[in-house]
């Protein structure tokens, strides 16, 4: 086949990249809105529910391996100190522990990320590595952390990001002139005249809105298990993103490519912290090579919330100019995020601002502070979550001052194209998704006083509705491969080297590959999570795994009939056109009979399987691919308590092609969650004065449990996206969270009668709003 | 902040040892294992590092998110905060233990037809205080259901489908 | 978890022999060992031995008296007052204040004695810092993050107690029956549970070697009712903010005994003995209820981020008054 390369434009959490790959043959016609598919499109249990619910599921932190020695991390106290010495001697002698490291004994162990020393001689954010333990059990490893003493110097640090980027700051980096992740920040980024734009307005609204820490708290923590066996290292790694890690480990450890086998079967959650091998991969590698046995180091869960990452908070100012009428006149975003340690970039906070609402007239400026907190990490549309959040609760702001209705203020600044490039959508049905959740959750009836007071004005409690639209990409992109095979009993493998991080990626792959095999799903197993298999996929995250891969498979699938067809056919003598394949048995399509099985056929050859390869093709040119949704929430706040509870969530989204239903609306449920979540408890909590987190763990981080989970109706607007790829499916990982903690927001403002200033909406803080006058 | 790293207690002399380990008799999913543990083992660790059931998860290991919950005679309870040595003469119900002999218990099979996990990390100790509260009620209403599920954090969000999973198991 | 030799015992009687025995005062009972194995893994408790109450199965179950009175043994779990029909009956405050509590999973696991024992949950005492509860100089939270301390200065400790069983058995004025080595011995819940002091720095006052036995609940006058109101930030496995405790017994619509308690606002449940006397006497009207509800909350001294609770204390007081009388609020 002819080897084509590609520049395509590929999106990944919000950042839109150029990117060269190659091209192999052509992909075929795109299953169109009409296509009538057997298999895709049900509502189809998971093909892997078996092991996860009987408990049979390997994950990383499962590996029993004869000799396994256990690491525990000893981490530091303070936010900013040089390590002057430590002692390990006591540690290393104590019973079962086989060996102590520190900075004085890992000259060569190094981030790939950052270039910087995991041990670092200062250390700059409480929960960085000072010390790691080995030994035979976990419960001698994490005694041994006690035997350790460390002096620490303490240095000058600040945690509050304002503070960290005033000129005077004590620095988190000495060699850095500021607290700022790079020269280009403050970013600015501006079209039309804005100060003409506010001019022009006749109603001007500033709204200034704070979100909070999130900690993921994927149940599975941070981690890994390293095998080496000669010079080949396997590393089961909690990854979603085993190339990625592969590529890590080979650059901290020196290794070639090959060397390194990174194994994902399955992961415990990972939201988008888990990109990459991580510190605990790579040091469990270099462990187990130094020490020649295999190693096991997942973070505990203080670790996990100290050193794995959390969604930067932020402070979000908006002003806003309108005409009467709503018309949007001018928009000015200053955002500022406090990304901690390290950072490298600052998600796209000001994404929403820039493109969610029609405005000519807009200027954001993006200021990203280094702090001496943990280093953030991707979580789930980081930085739209965010700036969704506080945009949409700065409309509100605007439609109560304008008088207006709050969602004829959305439909007033449709945004009917991408206005940043003034590129056209694919395809864009947000008025639709506004139409059909409206109506579901009775917008009209919004202020009627039975629904307001459902007890009467008497009694404390006040419900609201409120809403908030989302957009997000999730058209994925090249490079994704894949390989399918037939076998020579008509089984069939598909092979690739994503990852199913819980999503059910397995099931609609196979979905995919039974639709164009026509052999039941029964019949075929899907190969993930293994570099081994050598055929590249994304990580998955940014909602691109199945719009990447599950063209590639498509492709791939599609080749290996043909090539299977065309085998059959020289066996059964009959024209390849003629033949047809259906639930794994061949087909005359000329009689309508059928043949014989896939594998009365193939079980003639001696031992031939067909192998056939297919890729992700490249985006298209020219038009902007994105979902798009909005969510209602109904509340209900007793504003005698402050305690608010959500009763009903109505999601309508559009991502393109619904391959399985049943594993969609766990996705939209499950972002769901998580921003209710965001939007009621959820907070990492710091002490200034000590610079430190006091609820690294899952008693005061509180995530949501089954009890606070409203009624979810979900609405799926769309069909196939033509224009996205050639299944026609859009990822649905990301879209459901975006929208979820600004409709709570500006349902609680709209139950208590008060703007809302932050998240997350604790007791305290919605009674701070009902007596502040 | 005050230096702790430095321990505040002595250490205990080596020459105690001995009276730190123990053998235990156990009884899991029918079957006895006897085990030689540390006194200060949980039944979580043994489990998994011993007797290699790794079904039971450690998400926390301060009964902060439900990921170990096993089931001692026929009570949820949380395995990282029970120690091995008081389990003897307890029967204990992992996940392992659910489906006997290959074939699927209907919760497991209801919960996989409703997709009631997604990541698959709490599914284990989800299934079980399900196994719990049908065995103590077989009919639940919904403020039942949510009730038992309270103590099981799950991360992904598969609430809805577990609280599906258990109304149809509750023939609703 | 540092190592430790570990004993069973099958009475509370041999328990204090255990620790009587122990000169060098390093052991530690253990019962449903929810707290217990979370501080030892924490390493705010170190125990070189500990012993194995469980088996002592005499301390386990609820007596029902044909004189009103009610015993619960010291190993009875919360569960097993959650699910006690005719202790339902007698006494419904008490499967109220245990239904919200922690989980199922600890709920079946915890007792009542450890629950009254169970150390505070102050992020300070719990994490790695030298509080002043553990011998330290400060209380890290008077001035730091204190959302969830208490509102009534006690003392250099503003820790809550966590419990949601000691702000009813408070209501029901039950006692805690305890033996040592001098033999057995009944305190009152504010005896046992009390602010710490420089001489205890610690929230209870139970002696090292003395052991819970049961707690005794005095017969309710007829007609009394009792509620337990609580207040979380999510619905579900949370400490209180504030929680309430009334048992509150009406005459012809007249106080005729009112007890109220909280919990979540001091170091230990409190009494709110100035309401009490208030509603005495009194025919209950919602005014009534709201001044002696503004009269638990008098002398509070919040901290910077615990204001939120005055107003969820006084209002969860007026909640618990009025509906333990069979009103409305």
């Amino acid at each position: 086949m002819p080897i084509r390369i590609v520049t395509t434009r590929v999106e990944f959490e919000g950042v839109v990249y150029e990117q060269r790959v190659v091209m192999e043959g052509d992909e075929p016609e795109v299953w169109g809105a009409d296509a009538e598919l057997r298999v895709v499109g049900k509502p189809i249990p998971r093909v892997d529910g078996r092991e996860r619910a009987t408990g049979a599921a390997q994950y990383s932190y499962d590996m029993l391996l004869p000799g396994l020695l256990v690491t525990a991390g000893l981490r530091s106290p303070h936010p900013h100190a040089r390590i002057a010495r430590v002692d390990t001697a006591r540690a290393e002698a104590a019973p079962g522990v086989r060996a102590v490291y520190t900075r004085f004994n890992t000259p060569d162990l190094v981030h790939p990320a950052s270039g910087r020393p995991i041990f670092a001689e200062e250390v700059v954010h409480q929960g960085q590595e000072v010390a790691i333990a080995l030994a035979e059990t976990r419960q001698q490893a994490i005694e041994a952390l006690r035997l350790i003493t460390v002096e620490y110097e303490p240095l000058p640090f600040v945690v509050d990001p304002e503070a960290a980027i005033a000129p005077d700051a004590p620095r988190v980096y000495s060699e850095r002139e500021r607290n700022q992740i790079s020269d280009e920040f403050p970013k600015t980024y501006e079209r039309g005249d804005v100060a003409a734009g506010f001019a022009e307005a006749e109603v001007i609204t500033e709204t200034r809105f704070t979100t909070a820490a999130n900690l993921h708290n994927s149940l599975e923590t941070h981690g890994g298990v390293a095998q080496w066996d000669g010079h080949t290292l396997t590393l089961w790694s909690s990854t979603q993103d085993i190339f990625g890690a592969r590529q890590q480990i080979a650059n901290a450890l020196k290794l070639h490519q090959n060397q390194v086998h990174v194994i994902k079967r399955y992961m415990g959650g990972g939201f988008g912290s888990k990109i990459g091998a991580g510190n605990a991969g790579i040091i469990a590698a270099w462990a187990a090579q130094k020490l020649g046995r295999p190693v096991k180091y997942m973070f505990s869960r203080e670790e996990e919330n100290l050193a794995a990452g959390y969604r930067e908070p932020t402070a979000q100012s908006y002003r806003l100019g309108a005409k009467r009428d709503g018309t949007l006149t001018a928009l000015e975003l200053r955002s500022l995020g406090n990304l901690g340690a390290w950072g490298g970039w600052y998600p796209p906070v000001s994404l929403p601002a820039k493109e969610m609402y029609l405005c000519p007239n807009v200027r954001t400026v993006d200021t990203g502070a280094l702090t001496n907190l943990g280093t953030f990490a991707s979580f789930r549309a980081p930085g739209v979550v965010e700036g969704i959040s506080g945009l949409e609760v700065a409309l509100d702001d605007l439609a109560r001052a304008l008088h207006m209705d709050p969602l004829a203020l959305r439909r007033k600044n449709y945004a009917p194209h991408y206005q940043v490039l003034d590129q056209p959508y694919a395809v864009k049905t947000l008025l639709t998704a506004y139409d059909q959740a409206a109506e579901r959750i009775d917008w009209a009836s919004r202020d009627a006083e039975e629904r307001r007071y459902p007890r009467g004005r008497a009694s404390t409690l006040r419900r609201g509705v409120g809403m908030a639209s989302q957009l997000w990409g999730g058209d994925g992109g090249p490079p994704a491969q894949a390989i399918a095979k037939v076998l020579p009993d008509g089984s069939a493998v598909i092979m690739t080297g994503t990852q199913d991080i819980g999503t059910g990626t397995r099931t609609v792959l196979s979905q995919i590959a039974s639709e164009e095999l026509g052999i039941p799903m029964s019949a075929i197993r899907v190969e993930l999570g293994e570099t081994e298999f050598g055929v590249f996929s994304p990580a998955s995250g940014g909602s691109m795994t199945l719009a990447s891969v599950g063209p590639a498979v498509r492709m791939a699938a599609l080749a290996a009939r043909r090539e299977m067809l065309e085998i059959i056919s020289h066996l059964a003598e009959a024209p390849v056109d003629a033949l047809d394949v259906r639930e794994g048995v061949i087909v005359n399509r000329e009689t309508g009979k059928d043949m014989d099985s896939i594998g009365s056929y193939l079980s003639l050859l001696e031992g031939h399987e067909v192998t056939a390869r297919g890729m992700r093709g490249p985006n298209a040119d020219g038009v902007i691919v994105r979902t798009f949704g909005v969510q209602f929430a109904e509340v209900e706040v007793d504003i005698a308590t402050g305690v608010t509870r959500v009763l009903r969530i109505v999601a309508a989204h559009d991502c393109g092609r619904i391959v399985n239903p049943l594993t969609f609306s766990s996705q939209i449920e499950g972002g769901i969650i998580q921003g209710l979540g965001m939007a009621l408890f959820e907070q990492r909590i710091v002490d200034e004065r000590l610079g430190v987190s006091v609820n690294p763990n899952l008693g005061d981080y509180k995530v949501p449990t089954i009890r606070d989970i409203p009624q979810i109706e979900i609405i799926s607007v769309g069909a196939a996206n033509e224009l996205a790829n050639t299944i026609g499916a859009l990822g649905a990982g990301e879209p459901p969270i975006i929208p979820t903690a600004g409709a709570i927001a500006n349902a609680v403002a709209h139950a208590i009668g008060r703007p809302v200033t932050g998240l997350p909406l604790t007791p305290d803080r919605v009674l701070a709003l009902l007596n502040d006058h | 902040m005050p230096d702790q790293t430095a321990g505040r207690h002595a250490d205990t002399p080596a020459n105690e040892q001995a009276a730190w380990r123990r053998s235990a008799r156990l009884t899991i999913n029918g079957a006895d294992y006897t085990v030689d543990v540390e006194t200060r083992a949980t039944l979580l660790d043994t489990l998994r590092d011993e007797l290699g059931l790794t079904g039971a998860k450690l998400g926390c290991d301060m009964g902060q998110c439900g990921a170990c919950t096993v089931l001692v005679d026929g009570a949820p309870m949380y395995g990282c905060l029970l120690l091995t040595i008081e389990q003897e003469g307890r029967a204990i119900t992992t996940i392992e233990g659910l489906a006997a002999a290959g074939e699927l218990d209907p919760i497991q099979r209801v919960m996989i037809e409703q997709d009631a996990l997604q990541c698959g990390f709490c599914t284990s100790g989800q299934a079980l205080a399900m196994k719990a509260l049908f065995d103590h009620e077989p009919h639940p209403s919904d403020e039942e259901i949510d009730r038992a599920l309270a103590g099981n954090l799950c991360r992904c969000g598969a609430y809805v489908k577990l609280r599906a999973a258990a109304r149809s198991l509750a023939g609703r | 978890m540092r190592a430790f030799e570990h004993r069973a015992v099958s009475s509370a009687e041999e328990a204090v022999a255990a620790l009587q025995s122990d000169t060098a005062g390093a052991s530690c009972l253990i019962a449903g060992g929810a707290d217990l194995l979370s501080l030892m893994k924490a390493d705010l408790a170190a125990p070189t031995r500990i012993i194995d109450l469980k088996p002592a199965h005499a301390l386990r179950g609820v007596t029902l008296a044909p004189d009103g009175s009610t015993r619960i043994g010291a190993l009875t779990t919360l569960a097993e007052i959650e699910r006690h029909a005719a202790l339902a009956e007698r006494l419904p405050i008490l499967p109220a204040a245990v239904r919200d509590a922690a989980t199922p999973q600890l709920r079946n696991m915890a007792t009542v004695g450890g629950n009254l024992m169970q150390r505070n949950r102050c992020w300070y005492f719990r994490g790695p810092y030298d509080c002043w509860l553990k011998g330290g100089q400060q209380c890290f939270a008077r001035d730091g993050q204190n959302k969830y301390s208490a509102i009534f200065d006690d003392g250099p400790c503003v820790a809550v107690h966590p419990s949601d069983l000691a702000p009813a058995l408070l209501a029901l004025e039950a006692t805690v029956e305890v033996v040592g080595p001098a033999g057995q011995r009944a305190l009152t819940l504010p005896a046992l549970i009390s602010a710490p002091t420089a001489a205890r720095r610690r929230e209870t006052t139970l002696p090292a070697n003395e052991v819970i036995v049961a707690i005794n609940i005095p017969a309710q006058p007829a007609g009394a009712r009792g509620v337990y109101l609580k207040l979380m930030d999510r619905q579900a496995w949370a400490y209180a903010l504030v929680s309430a405790a009334a048992q509150m017994t009406l005459v012809d619509g007249r106080v005729a005994r009112a007890r109220l308690a909280l919990g979540g606002v001091a170091n230990a449940p409190r009494r709110a003995q100035a309401a009490e006397a208030l509603l005495e006497g009194q025919s209950l009207t919602p005014e009534l209820a709201a001044l002696a509800a503004e009269r638990a909350v008098e002398g509070v001294q919040p901290l910077a981020h615990n204001g939120y609770k005055v107003q969820m204390a006084r209002e969860l007081a007026r909640r618990a008054i009025l509906e333990a009388a069979g009103m409305q609020w």
